[in-house]
């Protein structure tokens, strides 16, 4: 070893120095690029030379965060100890010049697209403000890309404006008008939070496409391999910023390279544990140091690794993953020994390799939440619970991979699907989809909605008409009669009840004062409607708008009641917190609870009144229940096999249910099934009638279908308009 | 340690009679820049409390004019500045970061040097939450006519560049 280090006395910029700093800074630490000042001559070099060495020394820079020797990745951005040792002895000696003949070449950067013209060249709209100070910012653009057909991506470049502010990048897609109802609402461009499509998950008919970090190029992906972008998909762009000390301006331009067709494969994100750990029971005690979850997972068929990802939090601190072959060998994946949230990269095996059928794959998250960890977003410390919010943890190990033989691919789907489901169980028993939909709904509250059309389907989900203009509708209810439909309609943020004639579109607005609104619900002869007004007000009202508005009850303050039904006997149903609820419009109008707990919410009556269909996550993920309600034994009966949330109405018979399935935590489908009512309870097989196309699937909150059961109502996506 | 130099080196920057802060800044250090709000913050707070600020450039063979530009960029306004082009202030003070705070009492001595709170817990890890102002909580106490809790903290930033480099 000694004999290869340069003896001492001849360390000079030139010969020695030069070549470290033009192969490992120069990407950056030139002039428009990132890095905050150039390390060209050898002047830029020795003025900065103290501080070279420091940085070196402590490996911050070049930054790099996996460990050495697990995995071997393409672009590793890290010095040999070697290397480091040149510099510190090049300084000690006084940082000779050298002959300045035998300088290296500087590197030729290509000025513009590093990959030539893009296909696709996006740019936001508007640009976004950043603020001099204050803590980091994560915002999330929306950029519409109006293709007229699918297409396969094979890289994506990214070109923000502030480039000593940008930090990364994470780029996805999700169905078009998919945010509006969060995009822009606070005045700027975009929305808000470090959670969104890619990240988040269970957010249908959307997925990532690859991410962007300070020092990083863009690439191609490898021939055989392309990332798919259907048509009527909105490109979202997050990113993350430090603030510099002075105002900046963000306006990314984004270059798109498509394949020619669709890939021979697809590249599958293997995560472990599944969704981020949602299901692996995170719930990190204030001033724990030493946190970890584990999760596994055997291959089923032999897959070709390209490369690994993780993703974390503040909190965590060291993140690990291995992968155990059948033969007993040990392949090291990936180890991030200090996690930064900063540095969300995409690692990418220098070569890749294949791990056969039967290897297990183990990975490691340990988290933090002590005081000494400098990044604890709470001081002092507190619970930390899984979560989208940046006080919130979740976190795993990606691995991009096919499988080697392609008709292996739905045996590998199937494994990745059912560790999925069964981490949604896992999180629907221990209170994390509780919490999430929660959260969810207050980060989304119903009074925005993205621009719809209302829509009367049949039973095959082939819309029959549609009623009146796009709006920002939400919650739609169809009348008894099924002539019209009740809804919430937005404009410029206030939200009021409208009822719509299906004959001819006609509206009338049925509520007046500013307050917000929700939840409309017919009266079973279709005269009056009841909804809710500030937030915990019951309220009833002709339902052809004249006369006025009647105050029926007033729920107690805590978590907004919201009205699912109006019984023949005169009784509204409502829910609250975790209990359903049943008001007597006559008499001393008090509440009775018909059901609490487990997650209890969107109850209606039978026909008949001697039942109550309803949503519940009792048995560990939210399913539809039957309960008797005149018997005080009888227990709720599951009526839906898969997991179902809302949607609920029943055929005016009594003999058929209908609900809403429900794929991660977003809706998929309205499913039927048939009911025997009477003293034994019986429910057959549910069956899917038809799966929703629309920007927002039939509320939970609403009377879904017509009597007969023939009819749906739905609040669809408008027809795709250039925007 | 008496510190009576800096009225002759940088005579416009230190009003006699009052509690000095001189911030040493570098106009190419983000970290520095970084903290140009909290300075233009500290100097309004303390400044209806009497005491003085100044900031120092530490940049290498900077000139009036980019230190003008700098200002201006960063939204600088009323603070007066020194170009420390020979490192004199810096070496007098034993300031080697930027940012670096030193504050100086009325009789000329030094109370404080170092960092002005702990935002970052090492180069390129910044906190989520700053847990120590310890510049404000100097400024408080020397005005209060306390002793300085923690007079000497470690700045993190951009090293100066020491003067014998200069020169070669």
């Amino acid at each position: 070893m000694a004999a290869l280090l340069p003896a001492a006395d001849k360390v000079t910029f030139s010969e020695n120095i030069a070549p470290i700093v033009y192969d490992n800074c120069v990407t950056c630490h030139r002039p428009g690029e990132a890095a905050p000042f150039p390390l060209i001559s050898y002047e830029d070099v020795k003025k900065r030379s103290a501080l070279i060495v420091t940085v070196t020394k402590s490996r911050y820079m070049p930054p790099w965060h996996a460990t050495h020797g697990y995995g071997e990745f393409a672009d590793e951005r890290r010095l040999t100890d070697q290397q480091i040792a040149t510099i510190a002895d090049w300084v000690q000696q006084g940082m000779p010049q050298g002959d300045s003949a035998k300088m290296p070449k500087l590197p030729q950067f290509a000025e513009g697209w590093h990959l030539g013209k893009p296909d696709l060249i996006l740019e936001m709209p508007v640009g976004f403000e950043l603020p001099a100070s204050g803590p980091d910012v994560f915002r999330n653009f929306v950029i519409p890309l109006n293709l007229k057909e699918d297409k396969w991506v094979r890289a994506v470049e990214f070109r923000p404006s502030a480039r000593k502010a940008a930090h990364h990048a994470l780029f996805a897609y999700a169905p078009a008008g998919s945010m509006a109802r969060i995009d822009g609402v606070d005045g700027k461009p975009g929305f808000g939070g470090m959670g969104t499509v890619g990240i988040a998950p269970g957010q249908g008919n959307s997925g990532g496409l690859g991410g962007w970090a300070v020092g990083g190029t863009a690439e191609f992906m490898p021939a055989e391999l392309a990332m798919p972008l259907p048509k009527g998909s909105d490109f979202l762009l997050q990113m993350h910023f430090h603030l510099t000390g002075k105002p900046e301006t963000e306006k990314s331009v984004v270059g798109i390279y498509f394949a020619d067709k669709a890939p021979e494969r697809n590249m599958t994100a293997v995560g472990l544990p599944s969704l981020f750990g949602f299901g692996a029971g995170i719930d990190i005690p204030p001033g724990e140091k030493n946190y970890t979850i584990q999760d596994s997972l055997t291959l089923p068929v032999d897959v070709k690794v390209y490369g690994a990802a993780a993703h974390a939090h503040y909190l965590a601190k060291e993140i690990k993953a291995t992968a155990t072959l059948p033969d007993g060998s040990i392949k090291l994946l990936i180890w991030i020994q200090d996690w930064d949230f900063n540095w969300q990269e995409q690692y990418t095996y220098k070569q890749t390799f294949v791990l056969p059928k039967g290897t297990r794959i183990d990975a490691m998250l340990r988290y933090d939440n002590s005081a000494d960890n400098p990044r604890n977003p709470s001081n002092p410390p507190k619970r930390a619970l899984f979560g989208e919010e940046s006080f919130d943890e979740m976190g795993g190990v990606g691995l991009n991979l096919i499988t080697v033989n392609k008709e292996d691919e739905p045996a590998l789907q199937k494994v990745l699907a059912d560790g999925a489901q069964a981490a949604i169980r896992r999180g629907g028993a221990d209170g994390t989809a509780k919490r999430y939909l929660e959260h969810q709904a207050a980060r989304r509250p119903a009074a925005i909605a993205p621009r719809s059309i209302i829509t009367l389907v049949d039973r095959q989900g082939k819309a029959v008409r549609t009623v009146g203009e796009q709006g920002s509708y939400s919650q739609p209810a169809l009348s008894p009669d099924g002539t019209r439909v009740a809804v919430i309609r937005n404009d410029q943020g206030k939200t009021h009840v409208w009822v719509l004639d299906l004959s001819d579109g006609k509206g009338t607005q049925i509520t007046s004062d500013p307050a917000p609104h929700t939840s409309p619900v017919w009266s079973p002869d279709g005269k009056q409607i009841a909804y809710i007004s500030n937030q915990n007000e019951v309220y009833r009202k002709a339902s052809d708008g004249s006369g006025q508005e009647e105050l029926v009850y007033k729920h107690p303050a805590g978590p907004a009641p919201f009205i699912t039904d109006w019984s023949v006997d005169g009784q509204l149903c409502f829910w609250s917190g975790d209990a359903v609820y049943a008001l007597p419009l006559e008499g001393d109008r008090k509440p009775v609870v018909l059901f609490s707990g487990a997650g209890a919410r969107g109850g209606r009556f039978s026909p008949d009144g001697r039942y109550l269909a309803f949503s519940s996550n009792q048995s560990g993920t939210f399913a539809t229940y039957v309960m008797p309600l005149k018997n005080p034994a009888g227990k709720p009966l599951q009526v839906s096999k898969d997991p179902a949330l809302g949607g609920i109405f029943w055929r005016g018979d009594g003999k058929e249910l209908f609900f809403m399935g429900l794929a991660g935590l977003a809706p998929n489908g309205v499913l039927a099934v048939d009911l025997t009512l009477g003293p034994e309870l019986q429910a057959g097989i549910p069956r899917q009638l038809f799966r929703p196309t629309g920007v927002n699937s039939p509320a939970q909150l609403s009377n879904i279908a017509s009597r007969d059961g023939e009819r749906f109502v739905l609040l669809a996506a408008p027809p795709a308009s250039p925007r | 340690m008496r510190f009576g130099y800096i009225f002759v080196f940088a005579g416009l920057a230190c009003a006699a009679g009052k509690t000095n802060v001189l911030f040493f800044i570098s106009s190419d250090c983000p970290i520095s820049n970084s903290y140009a709000p909290e300075i233009q913050h500290l100097c309004g707070d303390y400044g209806k409390k009497g005491v003085s600020c100044s900031l120092v450039y530490e940049d290498v063979g900077i000139d009036e004019s980019s230190v003008q530009k700098h200002l201006k960029e960063y939204g600088y306004t009323g603070i007066p500045i020194i170009i420390d082009g020979r490192r004199k202030i810096a070496t007098r003070s034993r300031a080697t970061v930027t940012p670096e705070a030193v504050v100086i009492d009325t009789k000329g001595d030094i109370r404080y040097r170092g960092r002005i709170d702990n935002f970052y817990a090492a180069l390129g890890k910044p906190r989520q939450q700053i847990t120590a102002h310890d510049l404000r909580d100097a400024l408080d106490a020397v005005l209060a006519g306390k002793p300085v809790p923690n007079p000497e903290t470690k700045a993190l930033g951009c090293y100066i560049v020491p003067p014998d480099i200069l020169g070669k």
